[in-house]
């Protein structure tokens, strides 16, 4: 008789042992002490945010320019932002347009040979050619978008430019029908 | 409860756990974060590196029609002209050639003193707003670029505000 309640509170005991294990497990399973993943959501979020800011200033500043020792931009006191146009540059060495090599600079001066008028020309039929086929380009744009030519380019030259050369080419911008120029200068931090 | 039970609703308890975890589960988004991370700092490194620029508005000359003969008187026109010489600027309109501003002994160009000359013109001829821009041939851009500014604007000593002197500049020297 008692062997046989002796075996009854072992059964019981044992039952009790098992619901009390399978109850901690599932407490285990439903609240685990160790973070398996981290809630990355509001981190993802956050840098979309920023990555979509940081394209938008990225590409709303219209005149992207490689500074280096062929091309440094004079100081200016101006407040005006640049605004997108057809850029030519003028570095020591070389006039470009749309960032296309046009004409070789020697010594601050362009070979007589591509000026139409020798040395004392101011007309340098490679860079009016060029500036003839982007202004055809641009007249298209603007006839198929309903907008008004412009004829503004954008001049980024080096600051040692001299004033002669500078002239030649804003003579041969002139001829191609560019008749207002934005000179791109660094705005003084005053 | 056998230990073979309990062994046996463990299981069945971790099955379970683990479909609803499947079903509840998110999308791995650790490669993107890692390109997204990547494009932030490449562009912030970009935007660093920006200089802050700006931009000087000047035209060529352009020839126009003769306007027909007006009944009305119109103020004549003042045809401001500076030039950048080698010994400092020269200032002319229609009324004949100023006096030049010499260089300082420093051998800079007295860009103050140009600022304050246009200044006493614009007192007496207020509506003026455009003027035609000269230098020689060996003149840097840098200089073009410095008389540029002092002929556009000037700080009003009153109210220290910044007022237009003539901001329209055409380039001379045979552009078209």
């Amino acid at each position: 008789m008692a062997s046989d309640g002796t075996k009854q509170s072992a059964a019981i005991a044992a039952r009790l042992a098992g619901k009390k294990a399978i109850r901690s497990y599932a407490r285990k399973l439903a609240d685990p002490e160790d973070i398996k993943d981290l809630n990355i959501t509001p981190m993802m979020d956050m840098m979309t945010i920023i990555l979509v800011f940081l394209l938008k200033s990225f590409t709303s500043s219209a005149t992207l320019v490689n500074l280096d020792n062929n091309l440094s931009l004079p100081p200016s006191q101006t407040r005006l932002a640049p605004k997108q146009a057809v850029p030519v540059t003028i570095t020591k060495r070389v006039v470009l347009v749309e960032g296309e090599a046009v004409a070789p600079i020697n010594s601050g001066r362009i070979d007589p040979q591509l000026k139409r008028d020798g040395d004392n020309g101011y007309y340098i039929t490679p860079l009016v050619e060029m500036l003839s086929k982007v202004a055809r380009r641009e007249k298209k744009i603007a006839e198929m978008t309903g907008q008004k030519f412009d004829g503004e380019l954008t001049i980024i030259a080096d600051k040692n430019t001299p004033y002669r050369l500078l002239t030649e080419i804003l003579y041969s911008c002139g001829q191609a029908e560019y008749a207002n120029f934005r000179l791109l200068v660094l705005k003084n931090r005053d | 409860m056998t230990k073979r039970q309990v062994r046996a609703r463990m299981r069945r308890m971790r099955e379970q756990f683990e479909e609803a975890e499947d079903e509840h589960g998110e999308i791995n988004l650790v490669p993107y974060m890692d390109i997204v991370t990547n494009i932030i700092i490449f562009l912030l490194a970009s935007v660093v590196n920006q200089v802050p620029l700006g931009t000087v508005n000047v035209s060529s000359p352009t020839f126009g029609a003769g306007g027909g003969g007006d009944s009305q008187q119109e103020k004549p026109a003042l045809n401001l002209t500076v030039t950048v010489g080698n010994t400092g600027f020269t200032l002319a309109g229609s009324g004949g050639v100023m006096p030049p501003i010499p260089k300082l002994p420093t051998g800079d160009y007295d860009f103050p003193a140009l600022t304050t000359k246009l200044t006493e013109i614009k007192k007496a001829f207020s509506d003026e707003t455009k003027a035609t821009f000269n230098a020689d041939a060996i003149t840097p851009y840098e200089i073009v670029v410095k008389t540029l500014d002092a002929m556009r604007t000037y700080k009003d000593e009153k109210d220290q505000g910044e007022k237009e002197l003539f901001p329209d500049i055409v380039f001379a020297a045979g552009i078209l």
